[in-house]
């Protein structure tokens, strides 16, 4: 094996990935006056996060009145149960605050005539309890992640955030039980790093790319996820993958539901609007999992458009062209782009497409990650947080709302930062590193640097792909998981015969593309693992041979640990939190989930 | 004085060939410029020929299938694949654009060229090294500048002000522009490049903003700004559509409206 | 090279702001649009004088109006060129002497080259040159 040596960096606090949880937890350590450091695979505004486009849910009531107490109703009827309603309290009270802060900051939101921040409607969001769709989502245009990101690395220049840009981690640092850092490479000059810190924040967003057509971008490869993993610690309720109803048909790039939300609609092959069938009160604008299901009915029934009858279409073009030029700009240069359709004329092909994971790293509401350990089903990890897509607070629970990602970034980004702020204590000594917590991570890079067998990474990460795409969809089965489970091993026996051809250290992207694959087949497997094991059909997870909720057996958490040596998968559970976190609002009772 | 000529250990030869798989449809050469820190020797021109019936739409397609059949030791960056995250920035058939929103149908010809983003040093392949853009672009401090204690809510703006910063809030920072702007190609040490002077001029104009005076004492230059002659490749290059010329001429017109 | 360690951000700070630029710009479009009417006279003058002898000239030029006018085109003009080559100066020319010997000469040039016309207008206006 060649030698390797890291370079070493002491911190407070390390986070890992500069989204928008992860900005915003740096942000926020870096205010607290913790010697905070940001490192993240891409420059920090090429994160996925830049892609956001229909808005930030709160409830502002800019539009007409609102509570938190309907915006919270919404986001656990739309977990389907499953959400932690302590969390989701958490969620939906400090979401106010956290939009004008982001206002403050500068972010250019759209506005009413009032001056104020224009929000419009998005699935699932309602007044009242359920009543009637309500206006929750605020909006710069359809560009809204974009201009959030944008606005919160300005706001980290302002305050000193130390970030090292393209450097690719590795792994987590672990010392019996305790995480004490992390372990990253270098791109630009082929150096390895050893960044120590009282707390590490894992900001590394979701695991879409597991997926053969995904609106994620290439680099959403669930890294923290993958390094948890190897770190022997379980995630959560990785069975619950969001697909959005409208990506582009065959490009899988996005189109907002906020396009729904401003008045635009879904129709089948008989031009008919089928989601009045489906969702009576809200129509268009029922939950994504709702909707991608109904829309996949449909083109089963032999009613989807094109020669194919394989997808559906979106209409837009009955709105006033200079509403869709004001508040939709971004999905109509895509739509022309991508599909080569004029919004204003003709309908858009759209597919449900991979999106979101609501499963990821188990934390509390304070951001800690937490485990099981024996009877102690709120373990917290030492040394350890997660914020965003890459964690499962869980606030979405078994089905996201559209808009509430942006905001679960935010405001658990702020909870973590605040967390970091009362138990650590700025420069306190660390204990000192020893090899043997980190030679590990040296043997796997270097093993994979020099991995020369006869499949390559693109070909494996392919046939993950495609068995992912085929066997967990919008609806699943008994027989077509088992598959899956079957598939994924077989992808796990062939991680031993990886070819990687470029040797070098200097911007490797073979290599990193490889580690990549590492991280994400773990997470697909234990996706099909956990969705295999999940007999009931909630939320994002439809199991046709078990269609309906039941709240008995199944209203629990699942935990999957991975030996990944093995590929051996464990599975354990932890109980949903059906209790709120202050008594200003009582708990939401399960009942049945219908819009 | 200027260099016109590239030096010696730049100079780009001639590299490696790849021919098309049997079978192929229809064929089309991608000539990419290959740079590797840790070999010896200079850069050079790999020809591909590519099956593009066999690849998506857009350069961006074509560039992951060789890395993904061919070649995978070409390095690139990309990542949203949307037109968002600015990543996959590089001149393609001589002009400064994204790979992911360019059809290879639009480039004309039987060949088309791919190389970096021109005058930034290369770090390998098509990866250049950003640091001084980014650096740039810091330096006008891209943040929202406020005296007045924040309100408990949002900070007015009305529709009007608001729409003030269309045209500008949504660059990507992909640095097509700077890049292709040969004042930039000159002085690109001492002029900011119009990227980044249509971020300042977004924060100038942003009605919530109460920096605007120092702003533009920061702005008032020679080289900081003045070095702008109005060359307009960076309007004509954006891959969104907008028009850093025309954000430095308002940015101009700021400064003659505050002494006149 | 010795900037090598220096920060990005200090590379990009450089010098700070030289705080003006905006004089110089008001003034490079004022003197051009002061010479759109100049130099039409100008021309339209030199080609009335074309067909005339050189006595016809000199009386010409020495009319108060004409004198005055000429004089602020030559003004105009070497200023209006004096700046357009400092900045194509300032473009190409990267090293500190180089640069300010150029800029030294440029401005020597032209305001030796400006002083003879104008010293050759008055001559001829004041002096009744023959």
């Amino acid at each position: 094996m060649a030698t390797y040596q890291f370079i070493d960096h002491k911190f407070d606090v390390v986070v890992v990935g500069a989204g928008g949880s992860g900005l915003r937890a740096a942000l926020g350590c870096a205010q607290a006056g913790l010697k905070t450091a940001c490192i993240s695979k891409v420059f920090p505004t090429r994160s996925h996060t830049v892609a956001a486009q229909g808005g930030i849910s709160a409830s502002l009531g800019n539009m007409g009145q609102d509570d938190w107490r309907w915006h919270m109703y919404d986001t656990v009827k739309g977990s389907d149960w499953l959400g932690d309603q302590d969390a989701i309290e958490y969620l939906c009270r400090n979401a106010p605050a956290a939009v004008y802060e982001l206002e403050h900051w500068g972010v250019p939101f759209s506005r009413t005539p009032e001056g104020k921040i224009y929000q419009r409607a998005f699935g699932g969001m309602t007044k009242n309890y359920g009543e009637a769709p309500i206006q929750r989502t605020c909006a710069a245009a359809d560009r809204t992640g974009h201009a959030m990101l944008h606005t919160m690395y300005g706001q980290s220049l302002a305050h000193d955030t130390e970030f090292f840009i393209e450097y690719f981690a590795l792994d987590l640092i672990m010392d019996e039980g305790v995480c004490r850092g992390v372990t990253a490479w270098k791109l630009d000059d082929g150096t390895l790093h050893r960044f120590q810190a009282q707390m590490v924040i894992l900001a590394t967003g979701g695991y879409g790319r597991a997926y053969f057509s995904a609106t994620s971008a290439h680099t959403c490869t669930g890294d923290g996820g993958g390094m948890t993993l190897r770190a022997g610690l379980p995630l959560q309720d990785m069975e619950f993958v969001q697909f959005h109803p409208t990506g582009i048909y065959g490009a899988g790039c996005l189109i907002t539901e906020g396009a729904r939300g401003e008045g635009g609609y879904l129709t089948n092959s008989e031009g008919e609007r089928f989601m009045e069938r489906y969702a009576p009160t809200v129509k268009d604008l029922a939950p994504r999992d709702m909707v991608s299901r109904a829309m996949t009915i449909e083109i089963r029934e032999g009613r989807g458009v094109g020669p194919k009858k394989d997808h559906i279409f979106l209409h837009l073009d009955h709105l006033d062209p200079k509403i869709l030029h004001q508040r939709l700009p971004g999905i109509s240069e895509s739509a022309k782009i991508f599909a080569g359709v004029d919004v204003t004329k003709q309908p858009i092909p759209v597919l449900p497409t991979v999106h979101y994971n609501m499963g990821g790293i188990p934390t509390n509401f304070y951001s800690e990650v937490v485990t099981r350990l024996g009877d102690d089903p709120d373990k917290v990890v030492p040394g350890l947080m997660a914020v965003g897509e890459a964690a499962c607070v869980s606030v979405h629970g078994a089905n996201r709302l559209g808009s509430n990602s942006l905001i679960d970034l935010v405001v658990f980004g702020r909870s973590a930062a605040l967390r970091a702020a009362s138990v650590l204590k700025a420069g306190a000594t660390q204990p000192e590193l020893k090899p043997a917590m980190t030679d590990g991570h040296i043997a796997r890079f270097d093993k994979l640097r020099n991995a020369n067998g006869s499949t390559t990474t693109a070909a494996l990460r392919l046939e993950m792909q495609q068995a992912m795409q085929e066997d967990a969809a919008v609806f699943r089965t008994s027989e077509s998981l088992a598959s899956g489970v079957k598939r994924l091993e077989a992808v796990q026996a062939k991680r031993g015969d990886l070819k990687v051809s470029d040797r070098g250290l200097i911007w490797n992207t073979d290599l990193m593309e490889t580690l990549e694959f590492e991280n994400l087949v773990v997470q697909a497997q234990v996706t099909v693992v956990g969705a295999h094991n999940r007999t009931e059909s909630r939320g994002a997870h439809a199991h046709e041979d078990f269609p309906d909720r039941n709240d008995k057996e199944w209203m629990k958490h699942t935990l999957t640990w991975l030996d990944d040596a093995t590929g051996a998968v464990k599975i354990d559970y932890r109980p949903v939190h059906d209790f709120t976190m202050t008594n200003e609002v009582a708990p939401f009772p399960p009942k049945a989930r219908v819009y | 004085m200027v260099e016109l000529a590239l030096p010696k250990n730049s100079r780009v030869q001639k590299g490696r060939h790849h021919p098309a798989p049997a079978g192929a449809k229809k064929v089309k050469t991608f000539k990419v410029y290959r740079y590797d820190p840790e070999q010896p020797g200079n850069p050079r021109w790999d020809t591909y020929d590519i099956d593009v019936e066999a690849c998506g739409p857009m350069v961006l397609d074509v560039l992951i299938h060789i890395k993904n059949n061919v070649d995978p030791t070409l390095a690139f960056r990309r990542s949203c694949r949307e037109g968002v995250c600015g990543s996959c920035a590089m001149n393609i058939g001589g002009r400064n654009t994204l790979a992911c929103t360019h059809g290879h149908e639009e480039i004309p010809g039987k060949e088309c060229q791919i190389a970096p983003l021109p005058s930034m040093p290369v770090v390998k392949d098509l990866v250049p090294d950003l640091t001084m853009f980014y650096a740039q672009y810091a330096s006008i401090e891209p943040w929202l500048h406020t005296k007045t204690p924040e309100p408990q809510q949002e900070w007015r703006q009305s529709p009007e002000d608001r729409e003030k910063l269309d045209g500008l809030y949504e660059c990507i920072l992909c640095a097509c522009c700077t890049t292709s702007c040969p004042s930039y190609w000159w002085n690109g040490e001492k002029y900011l490049g119009p990227a980044t002077l249509l971020h300042a001029y977004r924060w100038l104009i942003d009605s919530r903003d109460e920096a605007t005076g120092e702003r533009l004492d920061a702005l008032e230059d020679p080289f900081k700004l003045y070095r702008c002659h109005t060359i307009m490749n960076c309007a004509q290059v954006c891959p969104k559509g907008l028009n850093p010329a025309k954000a430095i001429a308002e940015v101009k017109k700021m400064l003659v409206d505050r002494v006149i | 090279m010795s900037t090598e360690f220096r920060t990005p951000l200090s590379r990009a700070r450089g010098l700070g702001s030289a705080k003006h630029g905006a004089a110089h710009w008001i003034a490079e479009r004022v003197s051009a649009l002061a010479l759109i009417p100049l130099v039409l006279w100008a021309v339209f003058g030199v080609i009335r004088l074309a067909r005339a002898d050189y006595d016809t000239a000199v009386a010409w030029l020495a009319s108060p109006l004409n004198a005055v006018l000429m004089i602020l085109l030559i003004l105009v003009a070497f200023w209006h060129m004096q700046t357009g080559v400092r900045v194509i100066i300032e473009d190409y020319i990267h090293k500190m002497l180089t640069k300010s010997v150029l800029l030294v000469a440029n401005l020597f040039i032209v305001t030796l080259a400006g002083a003879l016309a104008i010293f050759s207008i008055l001559k001829v206006a004041l002096g009744g040159a023959l």
